[in-house]
Parts: C-alpha cells; structure tokens; sequence
C-alpha cells in the first residue's frame, strides 16, 4: 500500500519533469511576447517526430535522434518566430491567441498529411529497468528527472546571469522601456522562442521511450496539460512553473490510480480552477502581473 | 475602428436599410434557388450566430475574452436531448429550458472566475470546456458516455390538441431563420440600450466606467450569463438539428470557431458577426476537399485575419459603403 504511493509519487515525478521542461519554455515565451502559446505542445510533437524519423528511416542511435529532433525542431521554429511570434509583440491577447491557434493547425495537420494519421512505434531510448533505493524504474525515467533538474538549473543560471537572460527579464518587466535603453525587443522575442520551442522539442524526445508511440494529433493534449501549469506557476515565473509542474505530475499520477484513469486529463484544469479561487494570481505570486 | 466610428462613416444617405431589407428577403427565398447541401451549410451558419452573438456581446461589448462558449454549448444541446429524449416535451420546452439552463449554470461558474484578470480568466475558461467534456464522458447513467444520446426527436410543437413536426431541411431552415433573426433584434436591442453603452464604458476603460457609478461586477456577471444563454440556446437547435449529441460537443473547436466569427466578422459589431458566420460556413465548405488540408489553409487563414485584418472585416465593409456613398 505505502509502497504503491510511493511508486506512484515517483511516477509522477517523472512526468512533472516532462510537464516542467515544456511548461517552463510556455512561461519564458508569455513572459515575453504576452501571449499564451497554444502551439506550444506541437513543438512538443515536432521534437518526437523529428526523433522518429531519424531512428526509423535513417536507423541512427537514440542520442543522435534527440539533437536531430530538437535541431529540426528549432529550423522550424526559426521560421514561425520570424513569420509569426515576432509580430505578436505588442498585439492584442486575442491576435495571439488566433494566431498561435493558428501556427498550431498548421504544423499538426502538415505533420499528419506528411506521416499519416495512425500511431507510430518509437523504438529507441533506454527502456531497461534498474533498481534505485528498492524502486524499479525504466533508465529512460532517470535520464528525464535528471535532465528535467539540469534544465531547470541551466535555465535559472541564464536567466540571472547571462546577457540574453537578463534581457529577457527585462522585456518581460517592460517593453518601451528595453527599447529606451536599446534592447532590440523582437531578437530578445525570437530567441526566446526559440529556446521554449526547443525545450518542448527535448521534453517530446525524451518522453518519447516511455510513451512508445508517436501520432500527429499528441502535441494537443501536452497544450491542454502545460496551460493550467504556467497559470498556477505564475506566468513568467520559472520556479512557480517548475513546483506546478511537480504538484501537477504527483497529482495526476495519484489521481489515476486511485481514483480513475477516466479522470487522468481533467485533474490540470480542475486543480487551476481550485487554486485560482483561493489564490487569484497564482501559487507564487504575491500581485498579479498580467 | 470603433462601432460609433463605423456609424459616423456612414451617415448620409444611408444605404444599410435597404441592404438589410433585401438581404432579409433574399434569406426568405433561399430554398427556392439554393439546393440541400448549401442550405445545410446556411443552417449550421445560423445556429453558431446564437453563441456568436453571445460571445460578441461578452468580447465585442463588455471586453472579456471567453473560450467558454463550447461548455454553454454543450450543457444547452445536452438539456434540450435529455428533455426530449426522456419527456418527449415539444420543441419550445427543452429550447427555452437549454437557454435557462445554460445561464444558471453560468451564475456559479461566473463569480469565481470573473474576479480572475485576463489571462487566467482565458484559461479558466477553457478549463469549463474540458471539464464539462469530462463530465459528460464519465456521468454515463445520464450522458450514456461515449456513445452519446441518439434519436433526439426532430423539433415538434404542440398547441392544444395540433401538433406540427418541423423535419424537412427547408422546414428546419425557416425555423432557424426565424430564431436566429430574433436572436439578433435582442443582440441589437442590448447594445443600444443604456445598458449596452454601460457595456462599452467597461470594455473601454473599466476603472473609468465603474467610478462613474456603473456597477462593473454586476454588469460582466450579467453579460456572461447571457452570453451563455444564447450559447445554451445555440446548442439546442444543434441537438435537435442533428439529432444526435456526443461529449464531442464540447470542444475546444466549437470555442474557437465562434472567436473567429467574432473576430473574423468584427467584434462589436451587430452586422459583423452576421457576416463572420456566413463567411465561417463559407470558408470550411469550400475548404471540405481533404481534411488535413482543410485545417492547413484553415490555420493560413487564421494568420491572415490576424496579422491583415486585425479588426475583422468590418471595416472593409464600411470602406464598402462609403464608397458606393461616393458614386451616387
């Protein structure tokens, strides 16, 4: 019985690293562009397809499917900024809510009519079990909470320290006046986006092992997974949106097993709407900032 | 541009009456000349006018961005099937009752969320629709599930002791005609009333409106409810329409689809979001040859509307009018 929860705990772990790392880039790109990405679970989707692709018609190894996936990944959203986020900057909520609805259309209904619509078996990733501390875990689970931390902290010492970073939490404090003192907004804006969108790609890859299979339509259930996250996070907050994350896994983990798979997808939502009445702008966040 | 802009471009010789008069009249006689497939496209336009028109009333008027129009959907087709399957009470009764419904059940779900500021208000929305989805999966004892409720009756009314099936399309076609131009006189009675210019003031400048005594709380939480209400109504004539209803009615989609009517028409505008549904409906059967292309050039479209007419395509109709002023 303690045993179970236990498991089931460390389940959820796993995939509120998932969440965190495809969560964390949604939050950075609202931060600065003000607009709630609805295509972000695509790049999600891109990432694994990409990874598919490069094992299964090209038979290369894992690794080198991951950077294949995550660099086609960010060609893509190369394009996507240049043509679509950087004009957001400075739009109306509803224009970026159409126009990444829009760029989210695309990019799923291009990869079905490109692979089909039918689900794909992704054979790669380290799927042997080990032992830690008496659990038996999948090494390919490891690898995610490990990276998962590593992104986290990586993502934490750019935004404090680096250049780009700093520029980024300035433009997500203050758009006229970055461009006052000569912060060239919409580079800061690309290269945000980016960064999320490659991020999301990474998070698809290395789920992709544990999930086994891959479809066109997968990068819409990460969206509806990741919105409630960097809500109750505390939009543009990145250490808000990794404890959401966590919470979010844990709870969905938990509530699967002991209350209904059925219920699985529901829990992000409802847990939003709980915390929302209790605390209006999210956990973290002492006032609202957007 | 503003809607008070849009009538100062057109006063003058004011050409829309007429236009109205022939569009109405040309709405009558449709079926004579158009075959069963575009009236089916034309009546699937009308019935998404009632929660368009809600959503322009709550987005166009009031500035709120809902995505919960889905859910208000979903809950009045639900209502209306149930009644109708279980009761077998006329057409009117599980009309009215999916209306009434829909905005009672707004009531609830609007306190909470209305006091949430614009992005998590968006996403709280959103979160009715997934819920209610989830809802009407799992509460099979009353929703059948998955399987949805089928044989919904096609709408009948009963007066004393005559009863009249409407069950053809053209039939079918006149009755949604009629609802939908009702619904649309009670849209454009809302908004020119002093409550509708109450309206306006908050979407403009809330701060502003509620220091000059309007009761903004009061006001948003009476917008959404009706807005739900015309949703609830919408979702009605949908159930009976297609005489089926799947926890697929509440999707995401359906959301989506009556933000681009809104917004593709133009938001706070009567005749724009008139306009947008027809375009919509045009739009998505002319883009019927593949699926997957169709959602293609769907989402090219988006960005288009977006980045092109960021106000819709209001504005080109009153640039429309003004230059057909200019001939005369």
């Amino acid at each position: 019985m303690f045993y179970t929860i236990i498991e089931q705990v460390v389940n959820g772990i796993v995939s509120g690293s998932v969440y965190a790392i495809v969560a964390v880039g949604m939050t950075m790109i609202f931060g600065v562009l003000r607009a709630i990405n609805f295509a972000h679970g695509e790049y999600y989707m891109l990432g694994t397809f990409g990874a598919w692709f490069a094992i299964d018609y090209f038979d290369l190894p894992y690794p080198v499917a991951v950077v294949i996936g995550v660099v086609a990944t960010a060609v893509i959203a190369v394009v996507v900024g240049n043509f679509v986020m950087q004009r957001i900057v400075g739009a109306p909520a509803e224009a970026g809510v159409l126009a990444t609805l829009g760029v989210a259309l695309i990019l799923q209904n291009t990869v079905i009519l490109l692979f089909g619509g039918s689900y794909k078996f992704f054979s790669g990733g380290y799927i042997e079990p080990v032992s830690v501390f008496g659990f038996t875990l999948a090494e390919q689970r490891i690898l995610i909470i490990i990276v998962g931390l590593v992104t986290f902290v990586g993502l934490e010492l750019m935004v404090t320290y680096s250049r780009m970073g700093k520029a980024m939490r300035a433009v997500s404090q203050n758009i006229e006046c970055c461009a006052v003192v000569g912060i060239d907004v919409r580079h800061i804006a690309l290269w945000t986006f980016i960064v999320g969108a490659c991020l999301a790609a990474l998070s698809g890859v290395l789920t992709a092992p544990v999930n086994v299979s891959v479809y066109g339509g997968m990068g819409e259930l990460i969206t509806f997974k990741t919105l409630p996250i960097i809500i109750m996070g505390g939009l543009g907050n990145v250490r808000g949106t990794f404890v959401a994350a966590m919470i979010l896994g844990i709870a969905e983990s938990l509530v699967a097993t002991y209350v209904g798979l059925q219920f699985r997808d529901t829990v992000g939502f409802a847990t939003l709407m709980l915390v929302l009445m209790w605390r209006p702008h999210g956990l973290f966040s002492a006032q609202a900032r957007f | 541009m503003t809607p008070a802009e849009l009538t100062a471009t057109t006063t003058g010789r004011d050409l829309r009456v007429p236009f109205g008069i022939a569009l109405i009249a040309l709405a009558c006689i449709a079926p004579l000349f158009l075959g069963n497939y575009p009236l089916h496209a034309i009546i699937i336009a009308l019935i998404f006018l009632l929660p368009a028109h809600g959503l322009n009333l709550l987005l166009g008027y009031t500035g709120l961005l809902s995505l919960a129009q889905a859910a208000f959907f979903g809950i009045g087709a639900y209502t209306s099937a149930l009644l109708a399957v279980h009761f077998g009470t006329p057409f009117y009764v599980n009309f009215l009752a999916a209306g009434l419904m829909a905005g009672a059940i707004a009531l609830p779900l609007g306190i909470p969320a209305l006091r949430l500021r614009a992005t998590s208000f968006v996403m709280c929305t959103l979160g009715f629709v997934i819920i209610g989805q989830a809802i009407a999966k799992n509460w099979i004892s009353l929703t059948r599930g998955d399987m949805g409720l089928a044989a919904i009756p096609k709408p009948w009314f009963a007066l004393g002791p005559a009863s009249f099936t409407v069950s053809g399309t053209v039939s079918f076609y006149y009755l949604v005609l009629a609802i939908a131009a009702i619904a649309t006189l009670v849209a454009y009675l809302i908004v020119r009333s002093p409550a509708g210019r109450n309206m306006i003031a908050i979407r403009e400048n809330e701060t502003l409106a509620e220091s000059v005594g309007i009761p903004t709380w009061y006001y948003k939480l009476v917008v959404f409810m009706i807005s739900a209400a015309f949703a609830g109504l919408g979702g009605s004539l949908y159930a009976h329409y297609l005489t089926v209803v799947s926890p697929l009615t509440f999707q995401m989609y359906y959301s989506t689809t009556m933000l681009i009517i809104v917004l593709g028409g133009g938001a706070g505008t009567i005749s724009g979001v008139i306009f947008g549904s027809l375009l919509f409906v045009g739009l998505t059967e002319a883009l019927r040859v593949a699926p997957e292309l169709r959602m293609i050039a769907y989402g090219f479209f988006l960005l288009g509307l977006v980045f092109w007419f960021p106000s819709g395509f209001a504005p080109l109709i009153a640039r429309f009018w003004s230059f057909l002023e200019r001939r005369k």
